[in-house]
């Protein structure tokens, strides 16, 4: 509601209650408001034309009609003053710009646009006041019309940047909601569901931590073409599968090419590999991409193995490691023993030899 | 003797968690859970390890460690977190911090890492271990301190290993080397992090935001 609604006083009447209704809102004496618009109405009838236009206002209703009744109350009143026709023009012009723009609610309402016709009056008003101020014009006559022009454009303009801010302020937080009930929601309803499997609900706890780490403290997009963010994803499909904890280091990072993405190939297949037959608990990964090669370790203190004692049929070390390795120009080398735990080392020179 | 320890976390149910699985381990002697209550506390009670939480309400770490050492400094700290932050976690170790491990370390490393923090040793996390290679490559390609800042082969070769999982005892196997002697490279290393100048890790940390 406007602070300026009123309504016209029922009980409170001499003719139609406006007085009355205005010293209710104003919660002044009545009489008073009847004294001042009787001087008023001596000023050229200037008292009457207001009188007229608020008893049409009251109630918040028709307010075009009550501008206009104003401005010529105006008028009558710069006339009544000694003013020229093109003065009382102007002033009644700003009078009518101005009690449309504050009679529709002002410009601080909230969702409300600016009264874009009050703004015209007020402007027209104005330019007509300053054109014929002349060179005698004071000072006080521009600076009251800058005044008003400020005092409603001014409220309008910062409601539109702090509405905007508010905006913003939202988006972020529907996109932290969406990413919590993307991520962190879901995974919370299924660790509900495999709460008797203490392997899985540590694994969903893992891959869970990782992504929400990496959406906290990565640089989004970017990242997700690295050559650590994908050893990362590897590691998290992995531990997800096999139950097994991967602890990911890492010195520098390379973008994700063709030869990378084989590197990350091979570095999955032995964590792979560590996951299914090293019975180890947990495999340490690093990636180290220094200024010549880019190298990825992969270790387990688990149960290693015998090289010569593997079936030439099982291709799994020689084609998906060194195979991989050596057709994008890098080499692999595998360090084991029974018992002895497994080191595989992949490194790739950074420019193809 | 158990180890006397100071819990310093904003994560309550986290601080019940560590004491539990600690307790037969540690003497858990008092807890706090910023920085203004963890500073008069630490002061008082003087613990052998404080347990460090990297991110605290009103200031973090570093903030706990620059209002102790100067009156305690024979109290080690172990920072503790869950933050991935490179620049943070190398903050809290220039404060002054002995080592660094990652939340989701089990209970018998933790109680590990506070005993050797507690003989004066550093503990270094893989993870840790890549963020200083990193720190160092860094002020390498800038330049500046060189004297004071460079890494000796031997450094590097213990923190690329660290790195890869080794722990100290495997480490000195590899390189036919003592465990004192991998010790004392891994304190030589964090002492040359603390000592490198500001310049160059504010250029390394800005690196790192960049690429």
């Amino acid at each position: 509601m406007s602070a300026l609604y009123f309504e016209r006083s029922g009980r409170d009447r001499v003719v139609a209650g406006v007085c009355g209704g205005i010293a209710a809102r104003l919660a002044v004496d009545a009489t008073l408001v009847r004294l001042v618009f009787a001087i008023l109405a001596l000023a050229g009838g200037a008292g009457i034309g207001v009188y007229l236009a608020l008893w049409v206002y009251s109630g918040g209703r028709r307010v075009w009609v009550s501008a206009f009744l104003l401005s010529c109350a105006g008028a009558a009143l710069f006339i009544a003053l000694g003013l020229s026709g093109a003065y009382a023009l102007g002033a009644s012009l700003l009078v009518a710009g101005l009690a449309v723009v504050l009679l529709r609610g002002g410009s601080l309402r909230p969702g409300g646009s600016l009264p874009v016709l009050g703004v015209a009056l007020l402007i027209a008003g104005a330019v007509i006041f300053l054109g014929h101020s002349g060179a005698r014009g004071s000072f006080v006559a521009p600076g009251a019309v800058l005044g008003a022009l400020v005092l409603v454009i001014g409220p309008w303009l910062f409601r539109l940047t702090a509405e905007r801010a508010e905006r913003i302020r939202l988006q972020e937080r529907a996109d932290v909601a969406a990413q919590i009930h993307d991520s962190v929601l879901q995974t919370l309803a299924l660790v509900q569901r495999h709460a008797a499997e203490p392997t899985r609900v540590a694994s969903l706890a893992r891959r869970q931590e990782r992504e929400l780490r990496r959406w906290l403290y990565g640089s989004g997009v970017a990242d997700a073409a690295s050559l650590v963010a994908a050893l990362a994803d590897a590691a998290a499909d992995i531990e997800e599968l096999h139950g097994i904890r991967i602890e990911l280091a890492s010195s520098g990072d390379a973008p994700l090419d063709d030869r990378t993405r084989q590197l990350v190939l091979a570095a999955r297949e032995a964590m792979t590999n560590a996951a299914k037959f090293s019975g180890a608990a947990e495999i340490a990964v690093y990636a180290e991409a220094g200024p010549d090669s880019v190298a990825v370790f992969v270790r387990d203190r688990g149960s290693g193995f015998d090289r010569s004692a593997v079936g030439a049929d099982r291709r799994g070390i020689a084609d998906s490691i060194e195979g991989r390795l050596r057709r994008a120009g890098g080499t692999a080398t595998i360090a084991t023993a029974p018992g002895r735990g497994t080191e595989v080392e992949l490194v790739l020179p950074r420019s193809k030899p | 003797m158990k180890r006397r320890v100071v819990l310093v976390d904003d994560h309550e149910l986290f601080r019940a968690g560590v004491r539990g699985e600690l307790a037969a381990a540690v003497d858990v002697v008092g807890e706090a859970g910023s920085v203004a209550d963890a500073v008069p506390l630490i002061r008082e009670l003087d613990p052998d390890v404080v347990l460090l939480d990297v991110h605290l309400p009103d200031g973090g770490g570093e903030g706990v460690i620059a209002g102790v050492a100067p009156e305690r400094p024979a109290v080690k700290f172990l920072a503790l977190s869950v933050s991935d932050a490179a620049e943070d976690v190398i903050g809290v170790i220039r404060a002054g911090a002995r080592g660094y491990v990652t939340k989701t370390i089990s209970s018998a490393e933790l109680a590990d890492a506070i005993e050797r923090v507690a003989e004066g040793d550093a503990v270094f996390s893989p993870r840790l271990a890549g963020f200083v290679l990193d720190a160092f490559r860094a002020g390498e390609q800038v330049g500046g301190d060189v004297e004071l800042d460079e890494l000796t082969a031997r450094e590097r070769e213990v923190l690329q290993l660290i790195a890869r999982g080794y722990r100290y005892k495997e480490i000195a196997a590899r390189l036919h080397l003592s465990v004192k002697t991998v010790e004392a490279h891994v304190s030589s290393v964090l002492r040359k992090l603390q000592l490198s100048s500001r310049h160059e890790l504010s250029r390394w940390a800005q690196q790192r935001r960049l690429v």
